[in-house]
């Protein structure tokens, strides 16, 4: 378990960081290096070089910008967790970053590694899908944004290309009478996901949903939306919605399910309906 | 107090460990901490197939990488093996074992070229360049259907069977099961699981032309010394085993493997040490500890009383096993009984080979029979309407009916089955956890109780067990030491040496020190293994501080002119009885006893030095335990979340509470990842699919509640102490408490795991299937 041979790169700014990329032709952004080091060191993966943003201040940090917040993609899981401006403006996020790894993980990974590393069982990824946050990314080419729903496309696959970086997340903020939960089925606390729901709810008079939002995890090759249970659960009363039926109908429409050591898939997708009715039923009680 | 034992001032107490400041600090020498100059270091090349002929190896890309010293084949290395044998199996005709695979690759991981690199980052390099042809071969991956085969694992065992032990023949039985009242015939499957331990297997090996030195990360440094000796055909002088601290080894550390024979045999061919400690992977590669099955029947009569009972054990002993499986296998069938009051029992145990990883020893390697036993009684109990624990009780043994032979020959003695049993149940409040069960339920909630026992023979008397010596010297200044062979892989050795030398010799625990590990400073000895070190050590310590604390007194009764018989041994002072200030410490006697050896009775030896031999007093000691533990299953998910765990053992009168209880804590929390986490599994093709802590699942914190312990200590052993061994015990009684408890919460459900794990998604397919067959009535 050492990995293959690498030449390091630390770069002093994201210019030079983009630039880097756009010259090396088998570059490999490190962002905190939770999954890739075990990767290089079981050498599934190999890299000619490798491109450290430790010393990028530029992507940390954690700021309302235009009615989003904004959080550097180098800025670490930790740091996410102990935010106050999180818990307070995005209670998803704040809510799914104590299930990854654990706190030593934590401490090192980042949001925009895990994003950008794109695992279909990673919390962070379902998250972003679910809350319809954007991506900023930027190249020597020049700056883009990318919505997630544009951003997971494939397995530990994304629309970044390979000259470019992903520089931050703008996560929108929901106001008004809102509820979120994560519900995770996982083997052992810290584990990734066998499968995994995350749901956000504002409620309005009457208790009507007036908007909900379902992130499923460890469900497909990219992170889910449960549309169809959105679209039921849209506009009508929480008291006449099923929370079993909700979940149901998230994990119906899925076609890719994978299955291993850890469950079939059909144990999955059992599993995962019953991880967004849960989800759901907490999110609802903390709406109201 | 006679005049050659000494007090128990430590002994029964909880003295901190010895080991943890250095440990804890970080100051621990494992074999990876070892720098030697000029030191290589070793990768292996693995076969990616669980079976293929090996047609050609080139290794001419791998030898020009710069920093690459020597890759070897079984051509350059198995020529050297002089004598391959394990000293505990001498004789035995054995499974063959090269140290590389030559000819025949025979599981994914096997051996088949070593690189000798700068470092193991060029030497991983390099062996990815070894250029290996093979021709892929079919594989026999699941030993459970390895008879009916055409492939073989090894052309010299027909059906893969290595071997086969049996008891009385099953026909002598028949009449009971045919007139019993019930009989329960179930098969259980134990997956395979692994010891894990947290330092990997690993070695450096320094020739310097007449001496082989190995720092080894073992339990036996003597037989590994032995061991390598034979191999190389050099006098066992010429080897010295060193081992400091080895992390964590539980069985898996207690022989030599194939990749230790490699660095022995490369040693004398590289002109530099050589170091290998293996990665993670190759770890969890390395032996499938667990893995087999049985078909257990049990015969009751109407109010529950075990009439008989039979296993048919069937072991995958994998390509390689070592030691000889036929013979530590054989004890599922012997210890089957358990503590149980019926005489009729049977067993037959047959051992496959499959290309999969050999078998290794393992923290309670028979430990499958209670699995199996225990398992099979919940299962029984409910067929019976009886209460599991109420069966349990008409059918343990009481300590009184001790000795008792049991039905497969074992006989069994100094024990407490069912006082055991009942302070566990006590502990937990049966009564009351089963109306709170009875409550959970009505609200929608799944909470089951399981019970395990078992009897376990500690310290044998076997040939290479059934002794074990120490030295004891006191220094010209007064202070201790006391050598031992040692082996201690966390067990705390050292801790129970200073304990028990301290009140051997009658001095203050601070003025104790030990030295364990190296075979050029310490006796003879087997090392850990069998639960066997701490009865044989306090046996080893007795004798040899008899030999001091009668020279000592000689010296003092000599010298203050008073009878040897009024000496008493106290406080590091050698005192006339009833005369305190009549005395002389141990400073002034060693003073006497080194430099002023005409001041000694002319019959005592100069110096304060002593060796002598313990000699095992029963062919062995026997412990038990019951494990008791409650849980919640999640039907939606298959979750288990273990609610309480509680072990209450006989582990006789206690040297140090800590040490029992870290065995114990130590060994349940393995067995509750056999239960529920830990899976070594294959695909069809042989590959294995749980090689890094991604996929292969130990518990941690967060799975494993607080352990609570209930000591038994009324029964005291045979020998020195009444002491009795401890250390395997936790992992053999944890996985049937777990299942027990899960089947319990099923219950209602119609649900029975026998098939380990019991995973979630296990769990759910189970439910699933018991839905279906309700759908159709």
């Amino acid at each position: 378990m050492k990995p293959a041979p690498f030449a390091y790169h630390a770069p002093r700014s994201v210019d030079d960081a983009v630039a880097l990329l756009a010259e090396l032709d088998d570059a490999k952004v490190l962002a905190g290096g939770q999954s890739l080091a075990p990767l290089l060191n079981m050498r599934l993966a190999v890299f000619s070089d490798l491109v450290d943003l430790r010393h990028l201040d530029e992507l940390r940090g954690i700021e309302r910008r235009d009615g989003a917040l904004w959080i550097g993609a180098a800025t670490t899981q930790a740091t996410v967790e102990r935010s106050d401006e999180v818990a307070a403006a995005v209670p998803l996020l704040a809510k799914a970053t104590p299930l990854i790894g654990h706190l030593q993980i934590r401490n090192r990974g980042t949001i925009g590694g895990s994003i950008a590393h794109a695992d279909p069982a990673a919390e962070y990824p379902a998250v972003a899908l679910a809350l319809d946050a954007e991506m900023e990314v930027t190249s020597v080419r020049g700056t883009r944004v990318v919505r997630a729903a544009d951003f997971f496309d494939g397995l530990w696959s994304t629309a970044l290309a390979d000259d470019e970086l992903l520089r931050g997340i703008r996560f929108p903020v929901w106001e008004g009478r809102c509820g979120f939960a994560v519900e995770e089925v996982a083997r052992r606390h810290g584990d990734f996901a066998v499968a995994g729901a995350c749901v956000a709810v504002e409620l309005g008079d009457g208790d009507v949903v007036e908007r909900c939002r379902i992130g499923m995890f460890g469900l497909g090759s990219t992170p889910e939306r449960g549309v169809d249970a959105e679209v039921a659960a849209q506009g009508r009363p929480v008291a006449e919605l099923d929370a079993r039926q909700l979940g149901e109908a998230a994990v119906a429409p899925l076609t890719s399910i994978p299955e291993d050591l850890n469950g079939s898939a059909d144990y999955r997708r059992r599993v995962g309906a019953v991880a967004v009715a849960r989800a759901w039923t907490r999110a609802v009680e903390e709406a109201r | 107090m006679s005049l050659t034992e000494g007090s128990a001032r430590y002994a029964g107490s909880r003295v901190a460990r010895v080991e943890d400041a250095r440990l804890l600090t970080g100051h621990g020498t494992y074999v990876d901490d070892i720098q030697r100059p000029g030191m290589l270091h070793a990768c292996f090349v693995r076969s990616p197939f669980a079976r293929a002929r090996i047609e050609q190896i080139d290794a001419s890309a791998a030898l020009a990488l710069p920093g690459v010293h020597a890759v070897f084949t079984a051509q350059d290395l198995n020529p050297g093996v002089h004598e391959l044998s394990f000293t505990a199996w001498r004789g035995v005709p054995d499974s063959q074992r090269p140290p590389l695979a030559e000819g025949e690759a025979r599981f994914v991981g096997d051996p088949v070229a070593m690189v000798i690199a700068v470092d193991r980052y060029v030497a991983e390099d390099a062996a990815e360049l070894v250029d290996v042809e093979y021709e892929a071969l079919p594989a026999v991956v699941d030993y459970a259907t390895a008879h009916e085969t055409d492939a073989l694992v090894w052309d010299e065992w027909a059906g893969n069977l290595l071997g086969r032990t049996n008891g009385r023949p099953v026909d002598d039985l028949a009449p009971i099961f045919e007139s019993a009242h019930l009989v329960v015939d179930e098969t259980i499957h134990q997956q395979a699981y692994v010891a894990v331990p947290m330092e990997t297997r690993g070695s450096i090996v320094e020739w310097d032309g007449s001496e082989l030195t190995i720092w080894a990360s073992t339990q036996t440094p003597h037989d590994f010394r032995m061991f390598a000796a034979r191999l190389l055909g050099i006098p066992e002088h010429s080897v010295r085993v060193i081992a400091r601290d080895t992390g964590g080894a539980f069985g898996q550390k207690v022989n030599p493997h194939r990749e230790d024979m490699c660095l022995y045999l490369a040693a004398r061919k590289v002109p530099a040490p050589i170091k290998f400690v293996e990665d993670r992977r190759e770890n969890l590669m390395a032996s499938q500890s667990r893995h087999e099955h049985g078909r257990v029947r049990m015969a009751f009569d109407a109010d529950g009383t075990i009439l008989a009972a039979s296993i048919d054990s069937v072991q995958d002993v994998g390509a390689y096993p070592i030691p000889w499986p036929v013979g530590s296998g054989s004890a599922v069938g012997a210890l089957f009984p358990g503590g149980y009051r019926f005489s009729d029992a049977t067993f037959d145990c047959r051992f496959m080979l499959s290309n999969t990883p050999g078998r290794t020893a393992y923290r309670g390697p028979w430990q499958f029979e209670t699995v199996a036993r225990e398992v099979t009684l919940d299962i029984a109990a409910r067929r019976l309407g009886v209460d599991p624990v109420e069966l349990r009780r008409r059918n343990l043994l009481r300590r009184d009916e001790l000795p008792f032979v049991n039905g497969n020959g074992m006989p069994l003695t100094d024990m407490t089955p069912l006082e055991t049993f009942e302070m566990a149940v006590d502990m937990l409040g049966y009564d009351a956890f089963r109306r709170e069960q009875a409550e959970a339920r009505a609200a929608g909630r799944y909470l089951g109780v399981g019970t395990a026992s078992y009897v376990e023979p500690t310290a044998s008397a076997m040939p290479f067990y059934g002794s074990e010596g120490a030295t004891i010297r006191i220094e010209p200044s007064g202070v201790v030491n006391v050598y031992l062979a040692g082996g201690s892989a966390g067990n705390s050795l050292e801790t129970t040496a200073v304990q028990l030398t301290a009140d051997a010799l009658g001095v203050d625990i601070s003025m104790v020190h030990t030295i364990q590990g190296d075979t050029a400073l310490t006796p003879f000895g087997a090392g850990t293994g069998g639960s066997r070190s701490g009865p044989m050590v306090a046996g080893a310590i007795r004798e040899t501080a008899a030999v001091l604390r009668e020279r000592i007194a000689a010296i003092a009764a000599h010298t203050l002119e008073a009878a040897a018989e009024d000496i008493v041994l106290e406080d590091g002072k050698a005192m006339v009885k009833g005369s305190p200030a009549n005395a002389l410490t141990y400073a002034q006697i060693a003073d006497i006893a080194y430099f002023k050896a005409g001041k000694l009775p002319p019959d005592i030896p100069a110096g304060l030095e002593a060796s002598a031999r313990f000699r095992a007093e029963a062919p062995n000691v026997w412990a038990n335990a019951t494990h008791v533990c409650t849980c919640e299953v999640d039907v939606e998910t298959g979750h288990v979340r273990l609610l309480r765990y509680i072990v209450a053992e006989d582990c006789g009168p206690m040297i140090n509470p800590n040490v029992v209880e870290g065995q114990i804590a130590g060994g349940t929390v393995q067995g509750i990842g056999g239960a529920l986490l830990e899976h070594f599994s294959w695909d069809e093709d042989g590959n294995p699919t749980a090689t890094t802590f991604v996929d292969y699942l130990l518990p941690t914190s967060t799975e494993v509640p607080t352990i609570e312990y209930g000591h038994m200590e009324g029964s005291p052993g045979p020998g020195p102490g009444g002491y009795k061994g401890v250390g395997e015990g936790g992992a053999i009684g944890a996985p049937p408490a777990v299942v027990n408890a899960v089947n319990d919460a099923l219950a209602p459900l119609g649900v029975t795991v026998t098939r380990l794990p019991a995973d979630p998604a296990h769990i759910v397919s189970l439910l699933q299937q018991a839905d279906a067959g309700e759908d159709r009535s």
